[in-house]
């Protein structure tokens, strides 16, 4: 459903890549993550994709459209979870739905389901402008549903949510695989990216480094990890190495040797600790 | 495409009636329709302003106040002086035995009509009380006071679309929403034209209700609405151009001043000054609206008239158009 090959994207039109060689596809119905540290690239990419930005190098093919010379009928079949939420302050939650609705020329969903739907359903008559962050953040996210998006661009639709409601975001997008949505994610909620997506992507520096499925990822890093809790100077301090890369093999044994374990088991890497070992970079 | 045009239009026209300053905006053509009415009493009496000679006939003078304005002169020369400007004044003056009119040439046809029938009348020694006619109408009762503020009432409405449609794409900006319609089968021509029509729907909207409250409903609704929606184009184009460079709703609409300035200048040397200057604001779009809708107002407009002022208004604006065009493609690119 979506192609992307050798994908730049330069802010200034020079040189200096804020994507840079990007190349990967997504199936039909799959859930591909988009993982990476702040500025690593990845609203871009998702700009590129949507439309919202010129491609300017490589190619890209979105729901059977070529990106370069886009076609308006194209953004009937795409769904836009933006960031940073982007309504209308001095229009009502269902005012601002009900005039999105109109600009498509697809079957569109029923503002109040959707507002029901990311728990809005009694705010529908307020003003956008006098919703919190996290109301406003889930108005954006109910709008990117409103015309049945065969392929759905979600940048971050759980940031600042409680994690409650984050998990009601997450179980929207589990309801909409089973409907053979196609959807791009972005996000730094690792446990939601381990939890629902089929693939994903490492991105850093504008580079993609690696695409695996969460589970691959577990099986060539699972269990060779240990939590390691000691004392040192009267301090408790806790770590997490891996038992098979040679510095960190090192490290293991110099504590064992210095100081005065607590506690000490093997688990199940997660995909921060992933992301760490395979890009040498935190995620924040 | 068409409802989704509409659909923007809708959408701005809901936010405009919520704010009290764009809800303002929105009512100042029925607001200053009201207010010329309110001051017509005062401004109707007197329609036709003659000038003549101190001293020369009183009799003739008392006679013809009954129905103009007189105005008294020392000499010809001074007399000469007040028909020649601007306005319509028409002189009297004695010539041997008679009199004879002069007049500037400008005059609508009318004015010049009822001097020459009062000075029949006034010859023929016809009293008012023996006339069983009524003197005083030849289609000369349309007060040039009120034609003034009707057609300045109708300029400012052509520049209001503008001022509303900087205020709402000020809206768009602040709430980022812009990138939301982006990614909707809308195209961005379509989005523009959608934004557009504010800028079209209240000049018509408010010339209409002016001139149907302060009774100007006879006049040629079709010559008026070429001229206003030629120069709502121009005051469409700024509002475009402000609202992009502008971050703040008070700002973009404040920045309006700048072409108050222009249309007042026009309005002034088109009342005030003599003939031979007026080829100074023939580059001012809204001079010739002002023109045009005079000539509407009066009933006196004839359609070469009126479509040459047309072509000059969207010559001009469309002048204004090709300079400012860089200036919008910059500030769409970054929004
Ligand atoms: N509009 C812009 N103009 C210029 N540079 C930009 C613009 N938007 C992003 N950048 C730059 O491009 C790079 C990638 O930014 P991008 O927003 O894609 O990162 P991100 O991965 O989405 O980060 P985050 O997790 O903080 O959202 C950054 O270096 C950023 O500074
Ligand atoms: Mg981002």
């Amino acid at each position: 459903m979506i192609t992307v090959k050798n994908l730049h994207h330069s802010y200034s039109r020079d040189e200096k890549y804020a994507v840079k060689d990007v190349s990967f596809e997504i199936e039909k119905g799959e859930i591909f993550g988009f993982l990476g540290p702040s500025g690593a690239g990845k609203s871009t990419t998702q700009g590129v994709l949507s439309g919202l930005l010129q491609l300017q190098k490589g190619e890209v093919t979105v729901a059977g459209y070529n990106v370069k010379h886009i076609k308006n009928k194209m953004f009937n079949e795409i769904g836009m979870s933006f960031e940073i939420s982007n309504v209308y302050n001095k229009m009502t939650a269902k005012e601002n739905l009900n005039f999105y609705r109109k600009l498509f020329d697809v079957e569109t969903r029923e503002p109040e389901d959707l507002l029901e739907m990311v728990g809005l359903g009694d705010k529908g008559n307020i003003k956008a402008g006098d919703f919190s962050k996290g109301m406003k953040h889930r108005l954006t996210f109910a709008r990117s549903m409103i015309n049945n998006p065969s392929i759905w661009f979600l940048d971050e639709p759980t940031t600042g949510l409680d994690p409650a409601i984050a998990a009601t975001i997450k179980d929207i997008i589990w309801k909409e695989k089973k409907k053979e949505v196609t959807t791009f994610l972005t996000t730094h909620n690792m446990h939601i990216a381990d939890e629902l997506c089929d693939r994903v992507g490492f991105i850093v520096d504008g580079e993609l480094i690696l695409i695996d499925s969460p589970k691959n990822l577990k099986l060539q890093y699972g269990e060779k990890f240990v939590d390691i809790e000691f004392v040192k100077d009267g301090e408790p301090i806790k770590e997490s190495l891996s038992t098979i890369d040679d510095k960190d093999k090192a490290r293991i044994k110099n504590i064992i040797d210095n100081y005065e374990i607590q506690t000490m088991h093997t688990k199940e890497a997660t995909l921060e600790e992933i992301f760490i070992k395979v890009t040498g970079r935190g995620l924040v | 495409m068409l409802k989704k045009i509409w659909a923007v239009y809708i959408r701005d026209l809901k936010v405009n009636t919520r704010e009290f300053i764009t809800l303002y905006l929105l009512l100042i053509p029925i607001i200053f329709a009201f207010v010329i009415n309110a001051l017509a009493p005062s401004i109707n009496d007197t329609t036709v302003k003659l000038a003549m000679i101190e001293g020369d006939n009183p009799e003739q003078v008392e006679y013809l106040e009954n129905f103009a304005k007189v105005s008294l002169y020392k000499d010809i020369e001074k007399v000469t002086e007040r028909v020649e400007r601007r306005d319509n004044y028409v002189g009297i003056l004695p010539e041997g035995d008679g009199y004879y009119i002069i007049t500037q040439g400008n005059e609508p046809a009318g004015v010049v009509d009822f001097t020459k029938a009062l000075q029949a009348l006034y010859v023929l020694d016809a009293k008012v009380e023996d006339s069983t006619a009524e003197i005083i109408s030849f289609g000369m009762d349309i007060p040039p006071l009120k034609k003034m503020l009707v057609n300045i009432s109708i300029l400012f409405t052509s520049v209001l679309g503008g001022m509303l449609i900087a205020i709402n794409i000020v809206e768009e900006k602040g709430d980022n929403t812009i990138s939301a319609v982006n990614v909707t089968p809308i195209s961005r021509m379509g989005f523009i034209l959608g934004k557009s029509m504010t800028g079209l729907i209240l000049p018509i909207y408010g010339s209409i209700s002016i001139i149907l409250i302060t009774g100007f409903s006879h006049v040629n609704l079709l010559q008026m609405m070429l001229i206003v929606l030629s120069a709502s184009l121009l005051s469409l184009l700024i509002g475009f151009v402000e609202g992009l460079a502008n971050d703040d709703m008070m700002t973009a609409a404040g920045s309006f001043k700048m072409i108050f300035l222009p249309v007042a200048g026009a309005v002034a040397v088109a009342e005030a000054v003599s003939d031979k200057w007026q080829w100074t604001v023939w580059w001012i779009p809204y001079y010739w609206t002002y023109k045009g809708n005079d000539a509407v107002l009066s009933e006196s407009a004839t359609w070469p008239q009126i479509l040459l002022y047309t072509g000059i208004i969207l010559a001009l604006s469309g002048a204004v158009f090709l300079l400012l065009v860089p200036k919008v493609k910059r500030g769409l690119e970054s929004h």
